[in-house]
Formats: structure tokens, C-alpha cells, sequence
């Protein structure tokens, strides 16, 4: 059923501890934030500033999270590719067994694909932004 | 070998389960999980002939079956009933039966608080469902949405909101004693690379439970401060918004709905496996995509508000972010499809339910695609398309997972198979039933039949569609009777399952029928599918060769292992059997219940019996300093029997806890921020509380009270006992002072709350601080006894530690609360 890997000792990690619970929800995380930045603050500003208040200066602002909250998740994405690319054998995508190593290359992996998928959502969020012109 | 069989006979009697009238206090997860699950099957059955009621009442156009007013409870409560009383109990109540297992632990973490989350489950349901025989349910739909429901004269309102708020209790219970099983109960070896995927879903909804339920208990607080003090939060003449409500309900709302659906989908990541006779494909795919789900779901809210006139911006972001969700939604379901064609696919009745909930639940999962496209909304909003949409994302993603788990786990909870035959007329009268009933109301609904309408016109041309509706409604519900009457009907003479019927991997089915142990020992583990890859593993574990093959003491044990790699760190006494769960709930449901009937006197006799209750069981039962510090459990391992801080199960049960507490005061504090946004002066003109002097007073006293408390822990930790004794006393003090200087702010300056929204929710954010300032007070005085009385010591500080992080929130809410109340007036 499962493939024997030539990994089975428990094998120290040149990078130290790799990847916990808290880096696989770093970028999710920031996808919140940036979520939450934007609706609060287009919801604040057309609710002070009426309905036909054109959206100029909260556009900028999204835009400038946005791009805050991207360079965030490749921060973070490039810190997993890193610890997940000095893996100690070949075989990146098997962690079936119970080495520390394989739960490491485990978690790096989650971590980097939910990294795509929050810098996916993130664009999705910023993409009305764009095509709006008034509060209406 | 004798002694073997005396470690045996030892486990079989520390863990036996009580009979006779102390089954009720039966706390071991098996029996409780047990429980739950009747239960919330029971309330499913109830739920359902209210449906019945709804199909009949719209089989033919001008009925007059029921009146519009029972109608209005009838539909209320089937919405309640199956979203409250059902789908969310039954994911508890499955977890607790079967998680253990899956992790290879004896049992949670914390038994009682299972026991006390089924009490207080089974008092609110009892009392929410009752109520409809006294022509007083609640009728104003179960999301409840004022001004309908804050005016309306009836009683119905407040039972939902006291009774729910009740449930939500056990909710939270649950999720505290689900995330810390998954993360520190694993067995040995199990990291988390090989966690099943059950036990991540359940770490994942535990962790939506936190954020998502609060705010509904924030938004209970202040309807029901409406309905019985007639604070204005969401009266539009005295500057409330019903608007608010809607947010509060739909933060909890959406992500409602993926916390129903993960873990019934989790059922099907570990029975497709089995029936497929395969490992998982894409495992950290799912894994990924559980998570991201479970971020996602919170950006969802404001798609159930498309039509409430917000900003089209908003409703940009929001429609944005439900299109996204789709992706990780989307990618569990390839994983599955793809585990079922790469496997040689065991014929078999949960596997048929486990395509038929792919097949309905992607024809849900697209029309809620169409739903998330705000211009289509605004066409079918409210309208039975709604309905077709919501019960095939239901059924498909929670009902028949659930069923698919019903006849796969029966064997092993019951020990007996049910019947095949049965099973597979069950599953064509539920499928083609369900279709013939919902499928249909996708067409009602664009052709504008509205929701919740008691009855319609001949005219409309609704009726056919209809009428195949309520056959289709009567078919399904016969397909569901079959499979209780399977579940339920004698099997005196069918003989008893063998071990493991099903070929599975995983561990759960290493369990033997009728051992109340969970497993004789506690195995290493080294492979996701342990009973596939290690053909001695079932010897090995009988024959008691893994850790914990005994309870020389006498006492309940499990073992703790460390979060990611799960080594063993930490030998954990769980709850014996008693009534104090029970007492607890009973005496926390009076609260509750007699506050509905605005009956005084009894709510704070139920409330003494609550507090009574629990400081015992906390005295008798927690953090209990062990007869010796270490034992040898197996394989030349000591670990230690008491731990305290982060190491303990504990320390991270009060800090999920709290997690959740903080969601809760945020969405007040979301309130207070939500009511300045929408007055264009906030706080209203003359209006001069609540100043700044007293709020500020009380956050430097919340300070110091929370610096003491700190104090005292690190003191005693020192070794100096006397003095930690002599800060706790002092902080008493100085916590009383801050409460009434709290009060101050808004009392001294007069303000009314029954005048405007904005003194309501200050007072508002007053009560919730104070009422954990009361918390807190208790706290330390249990703190203090405990070390007067010597069951704390400097090297047995866990409660003290508890206390500690308990303050630590409460500071942050206390200090907060006086910044915005004290400090935000003068910025505006």
C-alpha cells in the first residue's frame, strides 16, 4: 500500500524546527486582513460620504493593500519554497511516513499551495474595486 | 500471560461503564457520544414532519390545513430545529464517538464537558421544540431578522434566543474538547503529516466554531437586551439598526453552513478510502483546501444580504469572495472522485450514499455559484429557488455524508451490520425522493414563488410544480423511515460483526465490539493507514505491547503527545462518571429558561445551582495534585501525571475558551464602531457620558488587578506561597474597585440606555466586562483557596496558570473597553 522510503530515522533538519501550524495559516491570514481592510473601509466611506461619492480615493487605498497583502503571501511563500526546496531526499511530494522530515515537507507544502490559493482569493477580492466608480 | 489478563480485568473495571440509574452519569465518550447521536436524530425526526407539514400545507394552491400563524412556526422551527438541534449537534455528535478511536486515545480530553455540552444540548432542544405545542414557537423565520421579530408580541422570539444561546454553549464545548483531542491526543508516532483527515476537518470547524458562534451570542445579547429591557440596538427611531442583526447573524450564518459540511465531507475522506480499498489521493490537497475553505467561509457573509441596499462595492468583495470559495470546495471533490477511479470500488450501501452525496451536492455547489453572482440574486432572493439551492447543499453535503456514515460506523458502534437490502431501498427512496422534491423548486422560484408563504393562488401556476414537490417530499421521508426503522429494529438474532468489517485503514476499527477502553493499548503509530500496512498491528495491540496497557492506579488515563510529531509527554487523568455535568447543565438551562418567563427568582436559584455545581466539579475533579509525579507507561517510558501551563490540556481548554470569548466582545465592540458609521454624529448631540475619567480609573485598576493575579502565579512558582496568597487577596480588592469604577463612566453621567442606541451599547460593553470582572473575581478567590487548602503548590501551579490567561483576555477586553468608551468620544 505504501511505497518504503529510503527516510525512516528521525533526521536533524539543517533549517531548524521547518514549518509549524502558525506558517500554514500566515497567508490565509493575511487574506482576512486584507479582506476585512477593504470592506470595512469602502464600507465606512460611502456610508459617511453618500451614495454618489466616487471611489478615487478608497480605490487607491485597496490597491495599496492589495499589493501590500500579495508582497506579504510571496514573502511567506518564498520562505516555505525555500525550506521545503532544502528537503533532505528526492522525493518532494511523498509524506506518508513518520519522520519529522516528511511532517515538515508535509506542512511546507500545505502551506505553499494555500499561499496561492490566498493570493488567488486576495486578486479576486481587489478585482470589483477596479471596475467600480461611485458608491452607488 | 496471567499478568496480562490481570492488566485486563484492571481496565475493563476502571472503565466500566455504570448501569442502572447511574448510566446517567455515564462521561466516557462512547456512551455520551451515543447519546447525542440519538438525540439529535430524534430532533431530525421532528424537524422532518415538520416539513411534512409545510409539503402538505402547499400541495394544492388556497390551503387552509394549517393557519398562516402555525405555519409561521412550523417553517421557523424546521429551519431552527435542522441548522441548530441537528446538523450541528450531529458533526458533535459523531466526533465524539468516533474521534477517539481515530487518534488512538481512550478518550477526549475532557469527558465531562461532553457530558455537560450533550445536557445542555438535549434541555434547549427539548425547550426550543416544546414550545410549538403551546402555540408559542418562535415564527419570524430562523434567522430571526428584526424589527419583525423584536415587535412581534409573542414569546416565540425569546425562547429561540434563550434557548439557542443556551445550545450554542454545548457548541462550544464541543469545539474546546474537539481541537485539543486532534492536536494533543494523537497516539504516539502519529504526526501530523498522518493525522486522519477526519481529525483535521474537526480541527478545522473547531476552529471556525470559535469565531463563527460568538458573534451570534453577541447578537443574542443584544436582541435579547431589546426584547427585555427595550434597549434600542436595532430600533431605527431611537438610532438602532435592524441592518446590524443581519451582519452579527450572517458572520455566524455563513460560516455556519461550511461547519456543517466539513465534517459531514470528512466522513467521506475516510469511508471512500475504504470502499476503494486505496489511500487517500491528494491527501495534503484536501488537507489544504479544508483549511482554506475554512478562512474563505468567513467572506462570505454579506452574499445572504445582497438585497439589503449596501454599496455595490460591498457587494463586490463579498460576491468575489464566494466565487473563491468555490476553488478549495472544488478541489475535495476531485480528490474524492479521483481516490474512487483510481481504487477497485467496493460495492456497497455507504458508498452508494456517498455518490449520491457528490451527485447532490455539486448541483448545489452550482447554483450556489449562480447565487454568489449578486444581479441573479437579486432576481431569486427569497424565493424558493433559494430553498432548492440551500437543501441540496445541505442534503448533498451533510445529510447523505451523514447517512454514508450511519451504515458504515453501525457495525462498529453496534456491533451488528444493517441490512444491505434495506439500505440500498433506503438510498432510492431518499435520492429519487429528494429530486422529486427540490428539484422542482428551482423552478417555482424563478417563476416568483416567494418563501415562507402560507399559502398561493391557483392563478399563479405554481400548482403542479408544487403538488410533485410534496409527493416528492413524502417519498423521501419513507426512504428515511426505513433506514430508522433498520437502525432501530431488533437484531437479537443477527450475529455480531467481525472486527473491522469493512477492510478499513484506519484505526477506529481496531476497536473490539462492546470494550468500553477504547483500546487495549495504546499503539505506535507509523503509517495513515496503520491496519493496512502492519498485519501484526491488530496482535500487537491485544496482547498489550503498546503504551498504557495498564491502570495500576485505578484511574481513567489517556495519553498527551506534542502537536506536531506527537511524542509522548504527559500521562492525563480523565473524568470518572458523575452527576455534576448534569447538575451543571440543569442548573445553567434554568437560567436560560426561566429568564424567558422573566421568572426571577428561580433563574438565580438555577444559577446558584450552576455555580455550585461547577466550582465543586472544578474542586473535586481538576488539576489534582497525583499521588506520585511520574509513571512508567510501557516500553521504559515515565511520564509525568501532572503538568502545568502550555503543557497542559487545560491551559489550552481555557485559552480556546477565551478565543472565542474575544470573538464574542469584538462583535460588540464591531457594534458600538457599527453604530458611529451609520450617524452622521455619534455620540448624539447632549449626550455627555460616559466621560473619560472613570473609564480610564477602571482600565489602570483592570491593570493592576491583572498585574497581581500575573504576580501571584510567577511568585508562587518561586516558591513563595504566602505572598502569591497575599496578591491574589489583594487583587479581590482591587477587581471590585475596578468593576465599580467601571460603572461609574455611564452612571454618573446619566446615561439611559433605553433612550438611543449609543448609551445602550456602552452600558452594553459596561455589562460584558463586568460580568467578567465577576468571572475573574471568583477566579482569584478559587485561586486563593486552592492554595490555602494545599491542592496548589509551587510545583502544582495549573490552576493558578489558568486563572492567569483567563485575566489576560479580560485585561485586554477591560483596558479596550475603556479606550473606546472613555477615549473614542472625543476623536469624533
Amino acid at each position: 500500500m505504501i511505497h518504503k522510503s529510503p527516510v525512516t530515522e528521525e533526521v536533524e533538519r539543517e533549517t531548524g524546527t521547518g514549518t509549524d501550524l502558525w506558517s500554514v495559516i500566515i497567508s490565509p491570514s493575511i487574506w482576512a486582513l486584507h479582506f476585512l481592510a477593504c470592506y470595512i473601509a469602502a464600507a465606512i466611506y460611502c456610508e459617511k460620504l453618500g451614495r454618489d461619492a466616487p471611489l478615487d480615493s478608497v480605490r487607491m487605498l485597496v490597491i495599496v493593500v492589495t499589493v501590500l497583502a500579495l508582497g506579504g503571501i510571496f514573502w511567506s511563500g518564498i520562505r516555505l519554497w525555500r525550506v521545503h526546496d532544502r528537503s533532505l531526499t528526492n522525493n518532494d511530494f511523498e509524506y506518508e511516513h513518520n519522520t519529522p522530515e516528511e511532517r515538515h515537507r508535509f506542512l511546507s507544502h500545505v502551506a505553499l499551495m494555500l499561499s496561492v490559493l490566498s493570493a488567488i482569493a486576495v486578486i479576486y477580492v481587489a478585482i470589483p474595486m477596479l471596475y467600480l466608480e461611485t458608491c452607488r | 500471560m496471567t499478568d496480562k489478563r490481570a492488566e485486563t480485568e484492571q481496565l475493563a473495571r476502571v472503565w466500566d461503564n455504570p448501569g442502572g440509574w447511574r448510566y446517567l452519569t455515564n462521561v466516557n465518550n462512547s456512551v455520551v457520544g451515543l447519546w447525542y447521536f440519538a438525540a439529535a436524530f430524534a430532533f431530525m425526526l421532528f424537524g422532518g414532519a415538520l416539513a411534512l407539514i409545510i409539503r402538505m400545507q402547499l400541495f394544492v394552491p388556497e390551503s387552509t390545513l394549517v393557519t398562516s400563524e402555525f405555519y409561521s412556526q412550523v417553517f421557523t422551527l424546521h429551519g431552527t430545529v435542522m441548522m441548530f438541534l441537528f446538523a450541528v449537534p450531529i458533526f458533535e455528535a459523531v466526533a465524539i464517538l468516533i474521534l477517539p478511536g481515530m487518534l488512538g486515545a481512550r478518550d477526549l480530553p475532557f469527558p465531562r464537558l461532553s457530558a455537560f455540552g450533550f445536557w445542555c444540548y438535549l434541555i434547549g432542544g427539548v425547550f426550543v421544540c416544546g414550545s410549538i405545542f403551546f402555540n408559542s414557537a418562535p415564527d419570524s423565520g430562523w434567522f430571526m431578522y428584526p424589527p419583525l421579530s423584536t415587535e412581534q408580541s409573542g414569546i416565540g422570539a425569546d425562547i429561540w434566543l434563550l434557548g439557542l444561546s443556551f445550545i450554542e454553549v454545548a457548541s462550544i464545548a464541543a469545539a474546546v474538547e474537539l481541537i485539543v483531542g486532534v492536536l494533543k491526543c494523537r497516539a504516539p508516532g502519529m504526526h501530523i503529516n498522518l493525522t486522519p483527515l477526519y481529525g483535521w476537518y474537526v480541527l478545522v470547524v473547531g476552529g471556525m466554531i470559535l469565531f463563527a458562534f460568538p458573534p451570534l451570542i453577541a447578537g443574542d445579547i443584544l436582541f435579547e437586551l431589546e426584547r427585555l429591557l427595550d434597549w434600542p440596538f436595532f430600533d431605527v427611531r431611537r438610532g438602532g439598526d435592524p441592518i446590524l442583526w443581519q451582519h452579527l447573524f450572517w458572520i455566524f450564518g455563513h460560516p455556519e453552513v461550511y461547519i456543517i459540511f466539513l465534517p459531514a465531507i470528512a466522513l467521506l475522506a475516510m469511508i471512500v478510502p475504504t470502499f476503494a480499498q486505496r489511500e487517500i489521493t491528494g491527501y495534503s490537497w484536501i488537507v489544504l483546501s479544508a483549511l482554506g475553505t475554512g478562512f474563505l467561509s468567513f467572506g462570505l457573509w454579506v452574499h445572504h444580504m445582497f438585497t439589503t441596499g449596501l454599496p455595490s462595492v460591498s457587494l463586490g468583495f463579498f460576491s468575489a469572495a464566494s466565487e473563491a470559495v468555490a476553488i478549495p470546495t472544488g478541489i475535495q471533490i476531485f480528490a474524492f472522485i479521483a481516490t474512487v477511479m483510481l481504487g477497485s470500488v467496493v460495492r456497497s450501501v455507504p458508498m452508494l450514499f456517498c455518490l449520491g452525496a457528490l451527485a447532490i451536492f455539486i448541483i448545489g455547489g452550482l447554483t450556489g455559484v449562480m447565487v454568489a453572482v449578486a444581479p441573479f440574486d437579486f432576481q431569486v432572493h427569497d424565493t424558493y429557488f433559494v430553498v432548492a439551492h440551500l437543501h441540496y447543499t445541505l442534503i448533498g453535503g451533510m445529510l447523505f455524508p451523514v447517512m454514508a456514515g450511519v451504515y458504515y460506523y453501525y457495525p462498529l458502534v453496534m456491533g451488528k451490520q444493517l441490512s444491505r437490502k434495506l439500505g440500498i431501498w433506503a438510498f432510492w427512496l431518499m435520492m429519487i425522493g429528494f429530486n422529486t422534491a427540490f428539484l422542482p423548486m428551482h423552478l417555482s422560484g424563478m417563476l416568483g414563488m416567494p418563501r415562507r408563504v402560507f399559502t398561493y393562488g391557483a392563478e399563479r401556476g405554481w400548482t403542479e410544480l408544487n403538488m410533485i414537490s410534496s409527493v416528492g417530499a413524502f417519498i423521501f421521508a419513507a426512504g428515511f423511515l426505513l433506514l430508522v426503522w433498520d437502525c432501530v429494529r431488533p437484531k437479537k438474532h443477527q450475529e455480531q460483526v467481525q472486527r473491522n468489517v469493512w477492510n478499513a485503514g484506519t484505526l477506529e476499527w481496531a476497536a473490539r465490539f462492546g470494550d468500553s477502553w477504547g483500546m487495549r493499548s495504546i499503539p505506535r503509530v507509523t503509517s495513515r493507514y496503520p491496519l493496512w500496512d502492519d498485519k501484526d498491528f491488530l496482535r500487537k495491540l491485544d496482547e498489550g505491547e503498546g503504551l498504557l496497557a495498564d491502570a495500576k492506579e485505578g484511574r481513567r488515563e489517556t495519553l498527551v503527545t506534542s502537536v506536531l510529531d506527537a511524542k509522548p509527554i504527559h500521562v492525563l487523568r480523565v473524568g470518572e462518571p458523575g452527576w455534576l455535568p448534569m447538575i451543571a447543565a440543569a442548573g445553567l438551562g434554568a437560567v436560560f429558561i426561566f429568564m424567558t418567563f422573566k421568572w426571577w427568582l428561580p433563574m438565580a436559584l438555577g444559577g446558584a445551582v450552576f455555580l455550585t455545581a461547577v466550582l465543586r466539579w472544578l474542586w473535586t475533579g481538576t488539576a489534582e495534585i497525583p499521588e506520585k509525579q511520574t509513571k512508567d507507561v510501557g516500553d521504559g517510558l515515565r511520564l509525568p501525571l501532572y503538568v502545568s501551563g502550555y503543557k497542559s490540556t487545560g491551559w489550552w481548554a481555557m485559552f480556546i475558551t477565551m478565543t472565542g470569548d474575544l470573538t464574542a466582545f469584538l462583535a460588540l465592540v464591531f457594534g458600538y464602531f457599527f453604530f458611529w458609521t451609520i450617524h452622521p454624529q455619534f455620540p448624539p448631540a447632549g449626550v455627555e457620558g460616559p466621560g473619560w475619567f472613570w473609564p480610564m480609573v477602571a482600565g489602570l485598576l483592570v491593570l493592576l488587578t491583572w498585574g497581581l493575579t500575573l504576580a501571584a502565579r510567577s511568585i508562587n512558582g518561586a516558591g513563595n506561597s504566602g505572598m502569591a496568597r497575599l496578591m491574589l487577596g489583594a487583587s479581590l480588592v482591587v477587581t471590585i474597585c475596578s468593576g465599580l469604577a467601571l460603572a461609574a463612566g455611564p452612571w454618573t453621567t446619566g446615561l439611559d440606555p433605553t433612550s438611543h442606541s449609543y448609551p445602550a451599547i456602552v452600558w452594553c460593553l459596561v455589562l460584558w466586562v463586568l460580568a467578567h470582572l465577576a468571572t475573574g473575581l471568583v477566579m482569584q478567590a478559587y485561586g486563593l483557596a486552592r492554595l490555602a487548602y494545599g491542592k496548589a503548590t509551587p510545583t502544582h501551579d495549573a490552576d493558578l496558570w489558568n486563572i492567569t490567561l483567563y485575566w489576560h483576555f479580560t485585561a485586554f477586553s477591560g483596558v479596550l473597553t475603556a479606550l473606546v468608551i472613555g477615549g473614542f468620544p472625543y476623536l469624533t
